[in-house]
């Protein structure tokens, strides 16, 4: 019987086949796997697409929100990393192929399809054969057109994530608010991201064609947080990005990340920014953040998480109160005080998240009174915002 | 499957989309309406290979069934079709959840987007009033198809933001024509037919021992709730039960008590090609006999009853018990 099944293999076509060092094989396949999902309504999408041309293998792995590919190359740096005996593809059951993979036997691994698709996977003395799926059931990936391509570099990209990316809304009621909105114009990107109760703004300027011009692209800020574990810190490398009608993709030297656009139009968020101010301070944004990480130590036991700010002469004064537990207080210092006194509250975490995204050693306040929101932005103005909306409590 | 094969059945419907198609001009919600087994599912896939397929025929709008796009829509691999379908007695919360981030989002491989909700009478309100906003003012490049048997437990604010469709069922006697010409016993081809508008389903039925089987099981029991030879609840333990152990094929069976009460009716009202037990007539004009076309209508109120109860989990034994008491009290009182 066994005799009969190995001949009947030899007689069907060879689809694909390629051989491989474990080691690299695994490497790729675990950064394909974290686009993977069990919980997918797509039954092809349990699966990783598995490619072999001329030039390389290219894994694919995808939950239709962000897709990941990852190259792998036939040699690099006088190494050999695979060889190719016929170029074609397949897929695989993600979950299983990546369990099998990690424990092979061996230092490589050859991979050979049939034309039913049964793939063999022999690595030493051991051999799986697994059914495949057809490569052709398989999401096509927006193809890449080299002509409106931008680079940005990988650090200063992370950066743009962490300091936008935290306010975006986790609330379905307005779905595009659960992304980031980019906006391209005249070499610059700005991204912009609110929940309705802050906002968060950071503009860079890109390398790109003076021309390229793109409005309202919304990505959703979990495909960012993906992006940016994904993303290598050794900077200095530069990620290409491209934008096409339903996604924007990531690339960098082997690895493409592709993340759906949200649908509807971003608000406009520049008249949510006041222009003129009635109070400005200048003032350490570390001494700041501490002060209200300390004053939050009380609020957070209250449910809003609330503190209070009052202007003194020359500094400020911070603090909050719970009822059971007690009260703070504690005086800021400020480098420079302009326009009336004010009283404000506002909720600490919202604060602290946005202090803790500026570097920057000072930063400026402006305030239009208690009721206003108010603007932060580093002395040395690097492009960076923080709105936030006061709360009523005085 | 294509339209000219959807237009032999239901004609209007396969008119109405393939003209929108043709002019460019598709409605952004469809509601299918109609009862089960009329196409409604395949008409949505259909529509959907029409939306997607990329070698479309301009002139007959048939999608090619061949292309990467059609197939997938037939696999169900196709990203940028959502199909939902009730996991269970429900749809449940995540995947409403689901349905609302896949309307919020733009599609995977183009801006085009396809939805369908199967069964979508059962959608909680609240479910029901979120997706409200997306068919209102959905993106211009997105369709949605809402499919329901049961049309009027839909929200009217969502009803009245589709384009209704009505699939309508072949006549009864027309499927068991057809199915009696494919060499199927005439009574079981008029039971079938009776349960099932779809006629490969009913041609299924006919070839299934358990129907025939049921069938029998069911015309035991009439005779035994209207005579007096044989203590029908005993029956209903030793053969009913077994046979009928599984809500859905209870119901069935009670579908056939159903059929069996509307032929004795048929007979008072002098109406016998209606007649679906046709080879118990004797039995049935001797049931007629016996009792007023009052007690026979309550007796099919006292089946409705229990259906109701059967979809509402009671237990199958407690079900089928008071109902065959209903229908042997029935009976006595008339004696």
């Amino acid at each position: 019987m066994q005799d009969v099944m190995n001949s009947n293999n030899h007689d069907t076509a060879l689809a694909m086949k390629f051989s491989i060092t474990k080691d690299k094989l695994v490497e790729n396949v675990n950064h394909v796997m974290k686009a993977v999902s069990s919980k997918t309504t797509i039954p092809i999408l349990t699966g990783i697409k598995i490619t072999a041309s001329h030039d390389g293998i290219t894994l694919t792995g995808s939950n239709s929100d962000i897709s990941i590919k990852s190259f792998i190359p036939l040699e690099e740096n006088d190494e050999e990393y695979a060889t190719i005996e016929k170029t074609g593809s397949v897929v695989l059951q993600a979950r299983v192929f990546s369990d099998i993979v990690k424990k092979l036997p061996s230092e490589f691994v050859n991979i050979e399809v049939d034309s039913r698709l049964i793939t063999r996977i022999t690595s030493g003395s051991s051999e799986f054969n697994l059914n495949g799926l057809d490569a052709e059931e398989y999401p096509r990936l927006p193809l890449i057109e080299e002509g409106n391509v931008l680079h940005v570099r990988t650090d200063l990209l992370k950066h743009v994530i962490r300091q936008t990316g935290f306010a975006v809304s986790t609330s379905e009621t307005r779905p595009v608010l659960t992304g980031v909105n980019w906006n391209i114009q005249n070499g610059n990107l700005n991204c912009v991201a609110t929940d309705s109760h802050r906002l968060a703004s950071r503009t860079i300027s890109i390398d790109a064609d003076e021309n390229a011009e793109y409005k309202n692209i919304v990505i959703p800020g979990k495909s960012l947080n993906e992006l940016s574990k994904i993303l290598d810190d050794s900077s200095g490398e530069w990620v290409e990005i491209v934008i096409t009608e339903s996604q924007i993709l990531f690339k960098t030297k082997h690895l493409q990340f592709y993340s759906r656009l949200l649908d509807g139009n971003y608000p406009d968020t520049n008249r949510l920014i006041p222009t003129e101010s009635k109070t400005d301070i200048i003032l350490s944004t570390k001494a700041l953040l501490q002060a209200i990480d300390r004053a939050s130590l009380l609020a957070k036991e209250e449910r809003n998480n609330v503190v209070k700010f009052r202007t003194l002469e020359d500094s400020i004064e911070i603090s909050s109160q719970s009822a059971e537990l007690g009260r703070v207080f504690e005086n800021v210092e400020l480098q420079s005080l302009e326009g009336e006194e004010l009283k404000i509250s506002f909720s600490a975490k919202y604060m602290i998240d946005a202090l803790s995204r500026i570097e920057s050693q000072e930063i400026r306040i402006s305030f239009t009174g208690a009721m206003r929101p108010f603007l932060i932005r580093p002395v040395e103005d690097e492009g960076i915002l923080m709105l936030i909306l006061p709360v009523r409590t005085y | 499957m294509g339209f000219h094969d959807l237009a032999k059945q239901q004609k209007t419907v396969s008119r109405i989309l393939t003209n929108a198609l043709r002019r460019d001009q598709l409605a952004h919600a469809y509601l299918f309406e109609g009862p089960k087994g009329t196409g409604k599912r395949q008409a949505a896939s259909l529509l959907a290979q029409a939306y997607f397929c990329q070698t479309k025929n301009d002139d007959t709008i048939e999608p090619c069934q061949e292309c990467v796009n059609c197939r997938r829509i037939l696999s169900g691999n196709h990203p940028d079709l959502v199909w939902v379908k009730p996991d269970g007695k429900s749809i449940k919360k995540e995947q409403v959840s689901n349905l609302l981030k896949e309307f919020s989002y733009r599609g995977v491989e183009s801006i085009r987007k396809f939805f369908v909700i199967e069964e979508a009478d059962k959608m909680t309100a609240q479910a029901a009033n979120s997706l409200l906003k997306f068919i209102e003012e959905p993106s211009p490049q997105t369709i949605a198809v809402l499919i329901t048997e049961q049309a009027h437990k839909l929200l009217d604010t969502i009803v009245s933001r589709c384009q209704t469709l009505t699939f309508i069922p072949l006549p009864e006697a027309q499927i068991a024509e057809q199915l009696v010409q494919q060499n199927i016993s005439e009574p079981l081809a008029k039971l079938s037919a009776a349960v099932t508008n779809d006629i490969d389903e009913a041609v299924d039925y006919c070839h299934d021992e358990w129907f025939a089987k049921a069938r029998q099981l069911v015309i035991q029991l009439m005779e035994g709730t209207m005579g007096q030879s044989h203590s029908p609840l005993l029956m209903i333990y030793d053969q009913f039960f077994p046979h009928f152990d599984e809500v859905h094929k209870l119901d069935i069976g009670l579908d056939f008590i159903l059929y069996w009460l509307r032929d004795i009716l048929a007979i008072h009202l002098e109406n016998e090609k209606d007649i679906v037990f046709i080879d118990q007539i004797d039995i049935l004009k001797n049931q007629a006999l016996k009792s007023s076309m009052q007690q026979i209508t309550g007796k099919m109120s006292a089946v409705l009853a229990a259906k109701k109860r059967l979809s509402a989990n009671v237990n199958l034994q407690s079900v089928m018990e008071q109902l065959v008491l209903r229908l042997q009290g029935g009976s006595h009182h008339a004696v």
